[in-house]
């Protein structure tokens, strides 16, 4: 794998709290722009990221799925810019830590210099600060997502 | 190049003035639209505003282009996040026809950019945007 964003953070939950989280709408609406995570979250099931407008820019399949501690999805950004990369591999990871959990999020593609790893460079570290602020707090990061989403896929 | 047009045709079991409300009505179009609030007064030239839910980004805009309800509702449509804030509009077409005791809704979304990126992402969301509509009509 020559493409590689990692990104581990401490979070004030459960394992199983933080599994719905990731998964279930109901967060994902509040936490991650709005997206929903289409699946029936089965191995060999294909899943979509769907935004509010309707649009799909990112699909792909579950390879492995242990809730609450595992999930790895075959994941390809579905936009010209990005498509003819192909498949990148995600990898969640979570564990109790303490009365805690600890939250590893592994993003890797095979080729160097992946822009779909540099996009998802650019958006994880916001999705899962704000995922930590909602679980610990109830509210969301108040981050203008489509002012700097903009800028940095136009950078 | 070729001008990409989306195309799609379903029939839902509805009245061609309840799948008009469904398209028109914020309080039906959160409920199958990933919770986006679909505004306007749907006068021609008026304009339309796609909002979303409290951190969904800002909203999408449009313009009303044909309103002769409950035929035909075209609007253009300006989605603000992303690469694609940086296209131009492009175009919205729904027609419902009678059929039977329902309706026949066919949908044309045109006047893409070359290369959109627009086109790509809504080319596998329409889908699930117009079943969501169906099921929310016919439940």
């Amino acid at each position: 794998m020559s493409s590689k964003f990692v990104y581990v953070t401490y979070i004030r939950t459960t394992p199983a709290k933080l599994w719905d989280a990731l998964l279930k709408p109901e967060f994902t609406h509040r936490y991650f722009f709005g997206v929903t995570m289409q699946s029936d979250w089965k191995v060999g099931a294909p899943w979509k990221m769907i935004h509010p407008d309707g649009s799909i820019t990112d699909t792909g399949e579950v390879l492995e799925i242990d809730p609450p501690k595992r999930l790895v999805l075959k994941w390809k950004n579905e936009l010209p810019s990005m498509k003819h990369e192909g498949y990148t591999l995600c990898t969640f990871e979570i564990s109790a830590y303490g009365g805690q959990t600890k939250l590893q999020v592994v993003h890797e593609a095979e080729m160097d210099n992946s822009k779909t790893i540099a996009a998802v460079s650019g958006g994880w570290p916001q999705i899962l600060s704000s995922l930590k602020t909602l679980l610990e707090t109830g509210e969301i990061l108040d981050l203008d997502i489509s002012q700097d989403r903009a800028g940095r896929r136009s950078a | 190049m070729t001008k990409t047009s989306l195309v799609y045709v379903n029939t839902i079991a509805a009245p061609p003035e309840k799948v008009w409300q469904g398209l028109t009505d914020p309080a039906f179009t959160e409920r199958y639209w990933y919770g986006t609030r679909v505004e306007s007064d749907w006068k021609v030239g008026s304009p339309i505003t796609f909002v979303k839910g409290p951190g969904m980004g800002a909203p999408d805009t449009g313009t009303v282009l044909v309103a002769d309800r409950p035929r035909t509702l075209s609007f253009s449509w300006h989605i603000a996040w992303g690469e694609m804030a940086k296209e131009k509009d492009s175009r919205v077409t729904f027609t419902i026809e009678p059929d039977g005791t329902g309706s026949k809704l066919t949908l044309v979304h045109d006047e893409f950019e070359d290369g959109s990126t627009a086109a790509e992402a809504l080319k596998n969301g329409w889908p699930g945007i117009l079943i969501g509509l169906k099921k929310t009509l016919e439940s």
